[in-house]
């Protein structure tokens, strides 16, 4: 914590950076704070409990953030990653941002019940997460950390869903769809959720219903399940947002192993290599093209 | 008051009954994920009375997050017909709502009523009975008493149930809604007992959650009026998505968005849907031009809406302090701590 604070500190005082984005203690446990001086730098804290991915502060839209100046964000081995896509598909240039690295064993799945992290209390994502730090980094802080070794309850979920017929999978996904009320916290969390016109937001001609009912709903995960294919960095903020409980996770996560599968491809913390969705290859997988 | 005694059991065979009887039952029960919410019971052992305050308020029930306003269809010579949704009418009974979202549901009675009477709306008020089970304080985040309710306020309930202990409620009758209630189950009420015992649990109640909740918002309305641009706004912002998670659980953000859905070719639906201040679309102009473009004008939009311009408006305030929002915010924004830090800078003002 202290190694974070001096270097905060230190960015702020040399001007390499006018905010440090990181985590404070909050009311309701950490939060992401905006550290613009040294008192502010001297809250700001690291833990099992920082679980809130802090790449989505760099998108351009908010204005608000942007106006404090050059920023230097505290990245986690999977915020990193958020990162990388950003400077991949030219949303943040890398020279614009300072990125402190953290080493990471994993956040809490629960991180306002707080507690150490064990086996039992390890976010599902940080199970299957095998970067404890990044080289996307200008400044590493933290003592290296060993993976805990805890089986994916999501994966298992995953594995489930699968097994399932398809009518007992479409009764699976219509009860879970049918608490989301579009409220969109999903996307404005995500860090890969850039778009300023977002496809679910067009009206002429409108793709997807904004209603939600069966037939909008279906049609909005299913949009940004294909748009965050081999993109979503598995931050686990969608689901975390979600105010209704709906499990996204096991999308991103299937999606995830679909395109690993099919395209030999998992989204890592090294901007120049492409993602499939960004690019085409002769020798990828078309043979469902009719 | 009138007041009357249920037991446990004959809170849930008077759910059995009312199921009998073809009314809908709701109030909270479990998700698939085990969180609790506000649900339609098929069964009186699905409610989970007093298991925490449910993931979304009450307002649902009688605001759905989408609903039909009506359908229309092309017929011969290019008419268009217009066919009016049928106004829901099922009655219907909540059991174990929590008193600040029984009291945002009778907050928004003002607006729903106003300039037009919002037939919807209050189809499913009449249709509705609410039993509101007496809080006793849930978390850090509840400020029921900053805004001039509190734990076991009887605004916007019917029946209200208060603990006193071996499992039995004190049970307030609010209205003549609640009355007929009663009136309509004899055998599952007892005679008013456990006065001293229902006192004792408000009270302990409403100190709990005074002992954490922020000063009382009403006062700090003149420093809010003068100060429309403090920095206050630009600073408490900066974590905020504009995601509208703290709308969507809201027991009193009613902002409806109105959509036309073709079904078919010469037919479909207009719906009105939920919707918040908080995202850039809420207030952008044809032209282009957005008088609320960026996230510190949204964020004090909300809060302006809840404190200032509604009471100005309706004599009410359209918050009732639940913490829904600062439990839900994905950036950790925290209402409580808002009201305070206003309520430090109104002191040092004057
Ligand atoms: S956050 Fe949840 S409720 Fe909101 S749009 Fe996404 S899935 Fe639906
Ligand atoms: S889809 Fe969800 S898990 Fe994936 S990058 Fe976006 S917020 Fe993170
Ligand atoms: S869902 Fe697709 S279009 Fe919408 S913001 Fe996300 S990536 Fe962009
Ligand atoms: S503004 Fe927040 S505390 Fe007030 S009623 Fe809405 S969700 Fe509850
Ligand atoms: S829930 Fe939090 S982040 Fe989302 S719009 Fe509300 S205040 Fe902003």
């Amino acid at each position: 914590m202290t190694e974070l604070r001096e270097l905060a500190k230190k960015l702020l005082a040399e001007g390499a950076a006018k905010v440090v984005i990181g985590w404070e203690e909050g009311p309701r446990g950490v939060r992401p704070a905006f550290a613009t001086d040294a008192a502010a730098a001297d809250r700001l804290v690291f833990d099992a409990r920082c679980a809130h991915d802090l790449a989505p502060y760099l998108d351009r839209r908010r204005v608000h953030v942007a106006k404090l100046g050059r920023p230097a964000v505290v990245v986690k081995p999977c915020d990193a990653r958020a990162v990388a896509g950003l400077i991949r598909e030219t949303q943040v240039k890398r020279e614009d941002v300072v990125l402190v690295g953290v080493r990471c064993g994993g956040v809490l799945a629960d991180p306002e019940a707080g507690g150490t992290l064990s086996a039992d209390t390890i976010a599902d994502r940080c199970r299957t997460c095998d970067s404890r730090e990044t080289a996307l980094a200008d400044h590493v802080v933290g003592t290296p950390v060993e993976p805990l070794a805890a089986p994916s309850r999501r994966d298992a979920r995953v594995a489930e869903l699968d097994a399932m017929t398809p009518a007992q999978r479409w009764a699976f996904w219509q009860g879970e769809l049918a608490r989301c009320t579009r409220c969109n916290a999903c996307r404005q969390v995500c860090p890969l959720c850039y778009c300023d016109r977002c496809m679910a937001d067009k009206t002429q001609p409108q793709w997807i219903e904004s209603s939600p009912h069966g037939r909008g709903n279906l049609s909005w995960h299913l949009l940004r399940a294909i748009h965050l294919a081999g993109r979503c960095v598995d931050c686990g903020e969608c689901e975390r947002a979600c105010p209704s409980g709906i499990p996204l996770g096991l999308i991103t996560r299937k999606v995830a192993s679909v395109v690993a599968d099919r395209f030999g491809h998992k989204p890592g913390d090294d901007p120049a290599v492409p993602s499939p969705i960004g690019t085409w290859r002769s020798d990828d997988p078309q043979e469902f093209i009719l | 008051m009138n007041a009357t005694t249920i037991s446990s059991s004959d809170l849930s065979g008077l759910a059995a009954d009312l199921l009998a009887a073809r009314v809908r039952v709701a109030g909270p029960a479990r998700a698939s994920d085990g969180t609790v919410e506000y649900r339609h019971a098929g069964a009186p052992a699905e409610l989970v009375l007093d298991s925490g305050v449910p993931r979304r308020s009450l307002k649902e029930f009688f605001l759905p997050p989408t609903e039909p306003l009506f359908a229309w269809r092309t017929g011969a010579g290019g008419r268009v017909e217009l066919l009016e949704a049928p106004l829901p009418a099922d009655p219907a009974v909540v059991i174990g709502a929590r008193p600040c979202d029984a009291a945002g549901i009778e907050a928004l009675d003002k607006v729903m009523g106003w300039d037009y009477r919002d037939e919807p709306w209050f189809a499913r008020r009449e249709a509705t009975t609410i039993v509101s089970l007496a809080c006793a304080g849930f978390d850090r985040s509840c400020m029921c008493t900053s805004v001039g309710l509190a734990p076991d306020t009887t605004k916007g309930s019917d029946l209200l149930l208060v603990p006193i202990g071996g499992g039995a409620f004190r049970a307030e009758v609010v209205t003549a809604k609640g009355a007929r209630l009663v009136a309509a189950y004899p055998a599952r009420f007892r005679p008013a007992s456990g006065e001293a015992e229902a006192e004792a649990f408000r009270k302990a109640a409403r100190e709990k959650v005074a002992a954490s909740a922020p000063p009382a918002a009403d006062p700090l309305r003149p420093w809010l009026d003068a100060h429309f641009d403090h920095p206050l706004w630009r600073e408490a912002s900066l974590r905020c998505h504009g995601c509208g998670a703290c709308a969507a659980v809201c027991p009193t953000c009613h902002c409806f968005d109105i959509v036309d859905e073709p079904e078919t070719v010469g037919t479909g639906v207009r719906r009105r849907n939920w919707d918040t201040c908080q995202t850039p679309r809420f207030t952008i102009h044809a032209s282009g031009h957005n008088p609320k473009n960026d996230q510190p004008a949204r964020i004090r939009q909300r809060v302006l809406h809840k404190i200032v311009i509604y009471p100005k408006k309706f004599g009410e305030m359209l918050c009732t302090g639940c913490g829904r929002c600062s439990r839900a915010c994905p950036g950790g924004m925290d209402l409580p701590e808002v009201l305070a830090r206003i309520a430090a800078l109104a002191g040092g003002a004057q």
